[in-house]
């Protein structure tokens, strides 16, 4: 490759034309034709230098002075064109430098462009996800707080019912001794006695509806744990079972639930919560096995055990199962297969949340038109 | 990087005088042009100037031949050292084969040097030479002047590195301008020397080349109206 600073030839310095009227002018001032030429152009031909280098030969004349003459005159006139040359040339060979620097800096401001657009591209989605995060995490509060407001609620209408029911109890009970009394001193007839008897039957029937007014009460005092700290010992197997009664009371005593509970040692947990996610996971499995009237028609498992570590509860229905398109977005919040109404999109969003607050975990195995099984996995823990 | 033709037997070698802007480079150059009486010398090329600041750069191109026929050329180039002229700076720097730094003496042009002397290191490597083991010589310019640096001073200072001893000058006066060269034509020999053989293939010893390229005329200096 060439540089500025590499010695210039003829052609270089002078073109075809320039030459050609360079060799007029010198043949004019001689008075005979002078030839100027990169080649020798005769044996009697003086050498023009340029730079120590003899760039040219001088040739025809009518003496040697002449030729030396010719031959410093052009080698003067050559050191300015060369001057000039030197300068262009060093100046093109800068400029070409400098924009390829310009085009390196270019290039290494593309890249941390592109790199500085990636790192806010991947900013933008830590934000996004964030804030969905916390959008969930504020429904979920709200959520949790409705369910404290209506268990306080709950609780609350539990305790007012529970004195008066306990009266209505043991009254009822002094009255069937007393229609008993009352039978020995009427007339013995028909009449009297079928009385006596319808009597008798009333009130073991209002004997009855008071029992289960005070099992309810009872059931939503456990469910609702008002009156317990926010982290206590659990007894799984009767939270258990208290949800099973508010299903049932929930769908009409309709349900085939089946009860596999097994001994289990009591765990640190927040029983509210807990309940919350049994009964949530108790209707689901009643939803699952209506028919298409609205009937019960199939049955659920509710399974207790220990294992390990870990206690599970196994919740197992043979209803419509989940349809596949839909399982990746169950635990999502607000997401819901129901009518509008029927269902919040909460209940497996707060169970699996539940059981990752306590340390464990929730699998959901489904199939479309076989059932649906819900694992629920908590540690055994010695209290927090 | 020495240039060798070997079809014409000719090797051409690069010495650069560099260093901050006014300090006396182009000076140096027409001192070197009028004191130097070699068997070969060229016109002294100065190209623009505005001011009296160079624009791109002088050169004088000297010239000797070895018993081998060696067509041996050296060409003598300045650098504009005004601090916007960089890339000028890097065209006339790239494949030289010695440097000349002339630095000023003045007390309040310390820091010029020491940036002149950081760029002249950048653009070594730029052009991808190395400033250890390039042959180079350092010069104190303007000794004739009052308000400079003693003398120990800069010895001193500069005594732990590889251009130790500095050579103190008065270009203006003709002072130190042809020690500054044949030190520099000394130790350019050693590297020319081990690449081409200068004294085996071309029979020219250290003593001939430092000699027949800087011999001196005997007009003497010129002075200071230059």
């Amino acid at each position: 490759m060439r540089t500025f600073e590499d010695d210039p030839t003829l052609t270089d310095l002078l073109n075809d034309e320039q030459r050609s009227r360079l060799n007029q002018y010198l043949g004019g001032l001689c008075g005979q034709s002078v030839t100027l030429d990169q080649h020798r152009p005769s044996p009697d031909a003086v050498p023009v230098e340029f730079n120590l280098e003899t760039v040219a030969w001088i040739g025809g004349g009518q003496s040697d002075e002449q030729r030396r003459a010719a031959a410093d005159l052009v080698s003067f006139v050559m050191m300015f064109i060369g001057k000039y040359r030197l300068a262009a040339n060093l100046h093109h060979d800068a400029t070409e430098a400098s924009y390829a620097e310009l085009q390196r800096q270019n290039e290494a401001l593309r890249a941390s462009e592109a790199r500085y657009r990636a790192l806010s591209d991947q900013l933008q989605q830590k934000v996004d996800e964030q804030v969905s995060v916390i959008r969930q995490t504020q429904q979920e509060l709200y959520e949790s707080a409705r369910l404290r407001s209506v268990g306080q609620l709950a609780a609350g209408v539990a305790h007012e019912i529970n004195n008066p029911i306990g009266f209505i109890s043991s009254n009822l009970r002094v009255a069937r001794e007393y229609v008993r009394d009352m039978q020995a001193l009427l007339p013995d007839n028909d009449d009297n006695r079928e009385l006596a008897t319808d009597f008798n039957d009333l009130l073991n029937e209002s004997i009855d509806g008071a029992s289960r007014i005070a099992d309810i009460v009872s059931d939503l005092k456990t469910f609702s744990s008002i009156d317990q700290a926010d982290y206590t010992r659990c007894d799984i197997n009767a939270l258990l079972t208290s949800a099973i009664h508010l299903v049932q009371t929930e769908h009409d005593h309709q349900l085939t639930i089946m009860e596999q509970l097994g001994e289990l040692p009591s765990i640190s947990g927040h029983p509210s919560r807990l309940s919350q996610t049994f009964f949530n996971l108790l209707d689901n499995a009643a939803r699952a096995v209506r028919d298409k009237e609205g009937q019960s028609a199939g049955r659920i498992l509710v399974k207790s055990q220990a294992q390990g570590d870990n206690i599970q509860v196994i919740i197992q229905d043979n209803g419509c199962g989940i349809p596949e398109a839909h399982r990746p977005k169950v635990f999502d919040a607000f997401y819901t297969s129901r009518p509008v109404g029927e269902g919040t999109g909460l209940g497996l969003t707060v169970a699996r949340d539940t059981a990752r607050a306590h340390g464990g975990r929730l699998q959901l195995n489904s199939r479309e038109h076989t059932g649906t099984r819900v694992l629920l996995t908590l540690p055994i823990n010695e209290g927090r | 990087m020495p240039d060798f033709s070997p079809e014409d037997n000719k090797l051409a070698l690069k010495v650069v005088f560099y260093g901050p802007a006014l300090s006396g480079k182009t000076t140096n150059l027409m001192q070197l042009h009028s004191l130097l009486n070699p068997e070969r010398m060229g016109e002294l090329m100065v190209l623009e100037t505005r001011d009296d600041r160079t624009l791109f750069f002088d050169m004088l191109p000297l010239g000797l031949r070895g018993q081998s026929g060696l067509d041996l050329r050296l060409k003598l180039y300045t650098v504009p050292g005004q601090v916007q002229h960089d890339s000028t700076r890097k065209a006339v720097l790239s494949r030289a084969d010695g440097v000349v730094f002339v630095a000023d003496s003045q007390t309040n042009q310390q820091d010029n040097n020491a940036i002149a002397f950081g760029n002249l290191e950048e653009n070594l490597e730029k052009v991808g030479l190395d400033i250890e083991t390039l042959p180079m010589v350092v010069q104190f310019n303007k000794r004739d002047l009052s308000g400079v640096v003693a003398e120990t001073d800069l010895q001193d200072c500069w005594a732990e590195t590889p251009w130790s001893p500095l050579i103190m000058a008065s270009a203006l006066q003709g002072d130190g301008v042809l020690e500054t060269f044949r030190t520099l034509l000394d130790r350019l020999y050693t590297t020319v020397d081990d690449e081409f053989g200068l004294a085996d293939k071309h029979s020219i010893s250290r003593q001939a080349f430092v000699d027949r390229l800087s011999h001196a005329s005997h007009e003497g200096a010129l002075h200071a109206d230059l």
